[in-house]
C-alpha cells in the first residue's frame, strides 16, 4: 500500500531544510496547512452528505429527492449553502449575545477536531495520540456543551427543552458507545488508531476476528451513533413537531449552518470511527488464502477504501433513521439504560473471554 | 525558545485569563463557559507535556463531564435570573483574607522550588503507554493503585446509592 | 401467550429486534420500488391523475349536446360556499309549465372539492373531472358556465334506452330559443362524441394564456 508518510515527510524537509525555516515556524505552517486541507475536506464531506442524505431519504420514501437544480439537482446543495451565507444573522434583545454566538464555534471545533482523527491513508493521520479513540470519545463530548449553551444563551423556552433533551440522550449514549469501542480495544489491546487500523491490515477486519461480541458491538454503536448524533429517530432534541428546531430554533443564517454542518460531519466521524474500529479503515478486504485476488485489493487506495467504507456505514445509518419513529424521551433513556448499556457490558465480558482464551481470529 | 514554549505561553495567557474571568463575570452561566476553558487550557498543558491520557481525561472528566453537570444544574435551578447573590463588606472581607492567604502559601511555594528546567523540553515519543497506565492502575504490588482505584469505585456506588435514596419514591 | 413475552425483558427484546428488523426490511424494499414521483411539467402529455381526484366540477353532455340536469337547485343548496347557482328558465311543454336548466353557473375560485354537490344530485348530471391545472391569470375566468350553450336535459320518461327516436322530435321543438346559428368552435368541440367532451370556457381561456 501507498505510504502517505513519504508525502509528509517530503514536506516537513522541505520546510525545514530547503527553505530553512525555523522549527516553530515548520510547525505552524504545517498546522496552517492541514487546518487547512481539515477545513476544505470538511466543507467539501457536508456537502457529498447533505445530498447523499437527501437523494436516499427520498428513496427511501419512494420519491425522487432533488432534481431540478442542475443535473440531478446535483447544485441544490450549493445553492443551498449560498443561500445561507446571504442570510442575516439576527440578533435577538434578551438573550445572551456572547454566549448564543459562541455556541455554533463549539460544535463546529468539536467535529473538526474528531474529523481530524480519522486514518484517511496509510501515514495520512492528523491527530494520533496514543490514546486515539479515547480522544476522540473525549473531544466529541465538548459538542454537549455547545449544544447546551445554544439552548441556555437563546433565551427561550425551545432551545432549552431541546438543549436538556439532547443533553441528557447524549451523555446517555456516550456510555454505550464508551463500552464499544472498550469491546473492541479488548481485543485490539491498543487505543492508537494508526496501529488498531495496521492490525486489521495485517490479520483481517475486527468485525471478523471479533465475530459475535464485535457484530453486537458494530449493532450497538450503530444505534449509539446516531443517537449521538441526534439523528434518526433519536431527534427529539430538535422534534419539530413540539420544539420547532430544538436547540438551534433561534439561530440564523451561518450560525445555523454551522449547526447543520456539524450535525452532518457528525454523522461523517461516526461512521468513520465505525469505520476505524470495526470494518479496518483503510486497510483493503482480504479473504485469506486468495492471494490473487488480496493483490487486486491491494491495487485500490487506501482513501478509496476508507471513504467507500464510511459511506457505507453513512448509508446503514441513514437507513436506520428513515426506516423508524421518533421515540418519546422516558423511550431513549429506557433503551439505552435498560437494554444497549447491560448488553454491552455483557458484551465486553464476553470479549474479554474471547480474548482471554484465544478465540477470535 | 522552540515551538514548545511558544504554545505553553499561549496556554498560560488562556489559562490565567480564563480563571480570573471565570471569577469576575456575573453570570453563572459565562462563568461556568469560562470554566471550560481554563479546564481546556489545562488538557491543552498535560499535551504539550506529553502526557495524552492524563489530557484527554482531564477533557472527557472535567469539560464532558463535570461542566456539563454545572450547566444542566444551572439550567434546572435557576429561572431567568441568573445574577450572582450582592457582595456584602463581610463576604469581600473574609474572600480577600482568604486570597491574600492562598497567594502567600503559593508565593511561597513558588520562590522555594528548584525549578530543574528555565525553559520545556519537547517531550519523547511515547511517553507513557496506556499499557503502563492500565497495570500501575490494577496492580496490588507496591507501586500499584489498586486500592485507591477500589476505593474510588466504593465511593461511586455511594453516590449511586445515595442518588437512588433521594430519587426515589416516597 | 406472546403478550407475556413481550412483557418479559428477554422477550420484549426479541420481539423489538424482530419487528426494528421488519422495519428495516420494509424500507430496503422501498428503495428498490419504482419511483411515483411525477416529473410535472416534463410528463405534461401521459400525466394522468386517478379517478378519483376532483379538479373542477362538470356536467357531462352526450353526443346530442344533452345533459341530465333536471334543475332541481339541490346542489345549489347543499354547496356549503355559494358556488353553484343554477338559473331556471320555465318553457311551456304541451300547454304545460315546465322548468329547465338556463344557465349553469359555477365558480371554480370559491369551490372546496367536498363533492357535496354531486352526492346530492338525484340524476348524477354533475361530476368532477382529473384537470388540475386550473390556475388562470383572471379571476373573472374561474367563474364557469357548466351546461353548454343550446344545451338541454336529457329526455328520460320511457327508459333511457330508446330515447333517441323521441327526443329527436322535442328538440326541434324546443331549440329555437337559444338560436343555434351562435355555434362556435367551441360547441362544435363539445358536440363531438369524446368520453370527456365538455370544454368549459374555463379550460378554453386557460390554454390561450399559457399560449
Amino acid at each position: 500500500m501507498f505510504d502517505f508518510s513519504i508525502v509528509t515527510q517530503w514536506i516537513h524537509s522541505f520546510l525545514l531544510t530547503t527553505l530553512g525555516l525555523p522549527e516553530w515556524l515548520t510547525i505552524l505552517t504545517e498546522s496552517v496547512l492541514v487546518a487547512l486541507v481539515i477545513i476544505t475536506l470538511y466543507a467539501i464531506f457536508a456537502i457529498v452528505l447533505i445530498y447523499m442524505e437527501r437523494k436516499v431519504c427520498a428513496a427511501f420514501q419512494c420519491r425522487l429527492g432533488p432534481n431540478r437544480v442542475g443535473k440531478w439537482g446535483l447544485l441544490q446543495v450549493f445553492s443551498d449553502v449560498f443561500k445561507m451565507l446571504q442570510k442575516e444573522i439576527i440578533k435577538m434583545r434578551n438573550s445572551d449575545r456572547f454566549l448564543h454566538d459562541l455556541a455554533p464555534y463549539f460544535m463546529v471545533a468539536a467535529s473538526m477536531i474528531t474529523f481530524a482523527c480519522l486514518p484517511w491513508n496509510k501515514g495520512a493521520h492528523m491527530l494520533d495520540f496514543n490514546i486515539g479513540i479515547f480522544f476522540i470519545l473525549a473531544i466529541s463530548s465538548v459538542s454537549v456543551v455547545g449544544i447546551l449553551l445554544a439552548g441556555w444563551g437563546s433565551n427561550s423556552k425551545y432551545p432549552l427543552i431541546g438543549a436538556m433533551r439532547s443533553g441528557a440522550q447524549i451523555i446517555s449514549y456516550e456510555l454505550s458507545i464508551g463500552l464499544t469501542m472498550l469491546t473492541v480495544v479488548a481485543m485490539t489491546g491498543t487505543m492508537q488508531i494508526s496501529e488498531i487500523v495496521e492490525q486489521q491490515y495485517e490479520e483481517g477486519w475486527n468485525l471478523f476476528r471479533g465475530h459475535i461480541p464485535a457484530i453486537i458491538a458494530f449493532i450497538i454503536y450503530l444505534i449509539a451513533g446516531n443517537a449521538e448524533c441526534n439523528r434518526g429517530p433519536f431527534d427529539l432534541p430538535e422534534g419539530e413537531s413540539e420544539l420547532t428546531a430544538g436547540y438551534h430554533t433561534e439561530y440564523s443564517g451561518m450560525h445555523f449552518g454551522y449547526f447543520y454542518l456539524a450535525e452532518y460531519l457528525n454523522l461523517f466521524i461516526t461512521a468513520g470511527i465505525a469505520t476505524t474500529v470495526f470494518l479496518g479503515g483503510w486497510s483493503p478486504l482480504h479473504i485469506p488464502s486468495f492471494d490473487g485476488f488480496n493483490h487486486i485489493m491491494d491495487m485500490v487506495p487506501g482513501a478509496v477504501w476508507f471513504i467507500g467504507k464510511t459511506m457505507f456505514v453513512v448509508f446503514l445509518l441513514m437507513w436506520e433513521r428513515w426506516s423508524f419513529p421518533r421515540l418519546r424521551i422516558d423511550q431513549i433513556l429506557t433503551l439505552e439504560w435498560k437494554y444497549l448499556m447491560p448488553i454491552s457490558l455483557v458484551n465486553l465480558l464476553l470479549m474479554a473471554t474471547l480474548v482471554a482464551f484465544g478465540l477470535h481470529f | 525558545m522552540d515551538s514548545h514554549n511558544i504554545a505553553f505561553v499561549i496556554l498560560a495567557v488562556i489559562v490565567s485569563c480564563m480563571s480570573i474571568m471565570t471569577v469576575a463575570t456575573k453570570s453563572i452561566m459565562r462563568s461556568a463557559t469560562y470554566l471550560f476553558f481554563t479546564l481546556l487550557g489545562t488538557a491543552g498543558l498535560y499535551f504539550l507535556l506529553g502526557y495524552t491520557f492524563l489530557g484527554a481525561v482531564q477533557i472527557m472528566v472535567y469539560a464532558g463531564g463535570i461542566i456539563v453537570l454545572y450547566v444542566f444544574a444551572i439550567l434546572l435551578t435557576r429561572g431567568v435570573k441568573d445574577k450572582l447573590s450582592e457582595n456584602s463588606v463581610a463576604k469581600i472581607v473574609s474572600a480577600g483574607l482568604l486570597s491574600l492567604v492562598g497567594l502567600g502559601v503559593f508565593l511561597f511555594l513558588f520562590m522555594t522550588y528548584q525549578f530543574k528546567a528555565q525553559v520545556l523540553t519537547a517531550p519523547t515519543e511515547s511517553i507513557l503507554s496506556m499499557d503502563t497506565i492500565g497495570t500501575a492502575l490494577l496492580s496490588a504490588d507496591e507501586k500499584g493503585y489498586l486500592l485507591p482505584f477500589e476505593v474510588v469505585s466504593l465511593l461511586l456506588l455511594a453516590c449511586i446509592v445515595g442518588g437512588l435514596v433521594i430519587a426515589r419514591k416516597r | 401467550m406472546s403478550n407475556h413475552q413481550e412483557n418479559s425483558y428477554f422477550g420484549g427484546l426479541f420481539s423489538g429486534i424482530k419487528s426494528l428488523a421488519i422495519g428495516l426490511y420494509t424500507t430496503m424494499r422501498e428503495l428498490f420500488v419504482k419511483k411515483i414521483t411525477q416529473e410535472y411539467p416534463e410528463n405534461r402529455a401521459e400525466l394522468k391523475m386517478f379517478d378519483r381526484f376532483r379538479g373542477s366540477l362538470i356536467m357531462p353532455h352526450n353526443e346530442n349536446n344533452e345533459h341530465k340536469c333536471i334543475s332541481c337547485h339541490l346542489c345549489e343548496k347543499a354547496c356549503p360556499n355559494d358556488t353553484i347557482k343554477v338559473i331556471d328558465e320555465v318553457i311551456e311543454v304541451d300547454g304545460k309549465k315546465k322548468k329547465i336548466l338556463g344557465v349553469y353557473e359555477y365558480n371554480l375560485g370559491k369551490c372546496m372539492f367536498c363533492m357535496l354537490c354531486t352526492q346530492a344530485c338525484p340524476q348524477d348530471a354533475i361530476e368532477f373531472d382529473q384537470s388540475f391545472e386550473n390556475a388562470v391569470f383572471d379571476r373573472n375566468v374561474l367563474n364557469m358556465r357548466l351546461n353548454a350553450e343550446g344545451s338541454k336535459c336529457v329526455e328520460r320518461k320511457p327508459a333511457p334506452k330508446p330515447a333517441p327516436a323521441k327526443p329527436v322530435t322535442a328538440q326541434s321543438e324546443t331549440t329555437a330559443t337559444p338560436a343555434p346559428a351562435t355555434a362556435t368552435a367551441n360547441e362544435v368541440k363539445s358536440e363531438s362524441p369524446t368520453p370527456e367532451p365538455v370544454v368549459t370556457p374555463k379550460s378554453e381561456t386557460s390554454a390561450d394564456k399559457e399560449n
